[in-house]
């Protein structure tokens, strides 16, 4: 399928290669895969392109639209930035300047986005500050780093938008920063090159493709790590060869373990919560008006944080273990000129650009009797249900199964085991 | 008029399932489409209601009526009831148990929140008879 068949969500199922079973609908934490007559699975859904039916598909019939680096390149010159989770991929034998080195052999040009990291906790911790004395602020904070996470606030808790920082993504910094470079000292046309995001994340193409809080992204497209693995592995210093060149610091190095964003910030009351289901619960909790007192949450989607995305290659933990071994090797301070960075900041550098403001769903109060009406359908189908889950009617539970009835989407026959 | 009615069972003591039936109304709601500033307040009061019943009642059942022109919460138990309901609405005031309180309940702010976020609230309630909370709302 070409890429622009897949505007609304970057994770397909491959239809010849899906047997029918039941096991990615089951794992979807939005509930958008449905598996008709146990033939293929299909996404209907709200797909927010986490990944989960990616790690859980024993056939390899999901995957996640990226970039490919060894064909398709789309522009002459690959202009190359890593998420810092590269770093945790390789084993704790393997340090990070030897990972730069290789990668250094592998692209042509590979632009470091560590530095952005301690730039991007400079602006944060400023805007927590003002937040803190702003009139009516919104708490709390959510972290915007986290694709899935904002696609997931935006199709189930659009009342929360509001409240995801307005600050400008690390990645999106640091690629606008090195256009800007590449442009101001000319060093080469804007049609001969693009940035590209190497990344763990399944949902990095659909925020570059189609972003939230920008017109269009400063990145051309995103790499899966398991994509380059092998290529950078290969080009890894021997023994004897040194390699001098070094990411910032150990704060940048452990970014992409759950709480890695909050971890270099000045005391405030911040929360790290990883994983869909937990970041769901919550949401909800959030929703309901609960957690005023906390100031800004980091939600990832992946658990564990972004060393345990998708596209990786090393196991979770392992690549926590890898992170935190490292890091100890590093500097714990930013090195970055605060004067320049507070500079920067109140010239408005660091702020995303809000498309248009929360997306309220105003319904008709028609809309609303109409939604009590199916609502009311929903519950009686769902009395006659077993509630066992089984999956075997298509949908991913009885509730999702009696909506759909009610939708016209499945025949109640579908349903063995119902009650009569 | 189309309406939707469900009733839930609450038990007394439950902290671990505490709060659940006021998620599932709050989900129930935005389904629905309903505004989201009358979905936080009515989440909010089923909540407070909910606790209540978990904190002080004896077992209870909540039963909410969800119409296209009002909300309406029932929320009953079989509790040592509300001896001094004027007292029991001011902030601050409660009898909580010091298990309640040890996991963060019971600030005595239950009842004022329900009022401050509902559009109407009665209290049926003595001393020894249970309680009974009715909250609605106008959509």
């Amino acid at each position: 399928m070409s890429q622009e068949a897949s505007s609304l969500h970057y994770v397909q199922i491959d239809e010849k290669r899906c047997v029918g079973c039941v096991l990615c609908m089951k794992a979807c934490p939005t509930k958008a895969i449905r598996v008709r007559d146990l033939k293929v699975a299909q996404i209907v859904g709200t797909c927010v392109d986490c990944g989960e039916c990616i790690r859980v598909c024993p056939h390899g019939a999901v995957r996640a639209i990226t970039t490919r680096s060894d064909y398709l390149a789309p522009a002459p010159h690959m202009i190359i930035s890593a998420s810092p989770v590269l770093y945790s991929q390789f084993g704790q034998d393997v340090m990070p300047e030897e990972i730069q080195a290789a990668m250094h052999r592998t692209f042509e040009y590979v632009f470091d986005q560590t530095y952005f990291l301690d730039l991007y906790n400079v602006a944060l911790e400023i805007y927590i500050k003002e937040n803190r004395c702003r009139e009516g602020a919104v708490k709390p904070l959510i972290s915007p780093v986290c694709p899935v996470v904002n696609r997931l606030i935006a199709y189930r808790f659009p009342a929360l938008l509001k409240n995801i920082s307005p600050i400008l993504t690390p990645r999106e910094i640091a690629a606008r920063e090195l256009k800007r470079r590449i442009e101001k000292d000319d060093l080469l046309s804007s049609s001969d090159y693009g940035v590209y995001h190497i990344t763990p994340c399944s949902a990095k193409m659909i925020s570059i493709k189609n972003p939230m809080f920008l017109k269009t992204s400063y990145l051309d497209g995103a790499i899966g790590i398991n994509d380059v693995f092998d290529s950078i592995k290969r080009n890894l210093p021997g023994p004897e060869e040194e390699s001098m060149i070094s990411p910032s610091n150990s704060l940048a190095i452990g970014w992409g373990i759950s709480g890695g964003e909050i971890a270099s910030m000045d005391e405030g009351n911040y929360l790290a919560v990883s994983g869909l289901p937990e970041t769901i619960r919550y949401l909800e909790k959030i929703e309901m008006g609960l957690f005023s007192d906390i100031e800004y949450f980091e939600f990832r989607a992946c658990l564990e944080g972004c060393i345990g995305g998708p596209l990786t290659v090393a196991d979770r933990y392992e690549a926590k273990r890898t992170v935190t071994k490292i890091s100890r090797m590093f500097f714990h301070d930013k090195r970055i000129r605060y004067a320049q960075a507070e500079r920067a900041y109140k010239k408005g550098w660091f702020f995303s650009e809000r498309r248009q403001g929360p997306v309220v769903h105003l319904v008709e109060k028609s809309g609303i009797i109409h939604a009590i009406e199916r609502q009311e359908k929903i519950e009686k189908i769902l009395s006659s249900l077993p509630g066992k889950a089984c999956g075997f009617c298509g949908s991913p539970d009885c509730r999702s199964f009696a909506e759909d009835v009610a939708d016209g989407n499945a025949r109640l026959e579908s349903c063995i085991m119902r009650r009569s | 008029m189309a309406h939707l009615t469900k009733t839930y069972p609450i038990k007394a003591r439950d902290y671990l399932k505490a709060g659940e039936v006021s998620m599932e109304i709050h989900g129930l709601m935005k389904k629905i489409g309903f505004d989201s500033d009358l979905i936080r307040r009515v989440s909010i009061c089923a909540y407070e209601a909910e606790m209540n019943v978990v904190m002080h009642g004896g077992d209870g059942v909540l039963n909410v009526e969800i119409g296209s022109e009002s909300i309406n919460l029932n929320v009953k138990d079989s509790g040592p009831g509300i001896e001094d309901i004027g007292l029991a609405m001011q902030e601050g005031f409660s009898t909580a148990t010091e298990e309640a309180r040890q996991m963060g309940f019971g600030a005595g702010m239950g009842l004022p929140n329900i009022k401050k976020n509902s559009d109407r609230l009665e209290i049926i309630s003595d001393k020894g008879m249970g309680t009974e909370v009715r909250v609605g709302f106008t959509v």
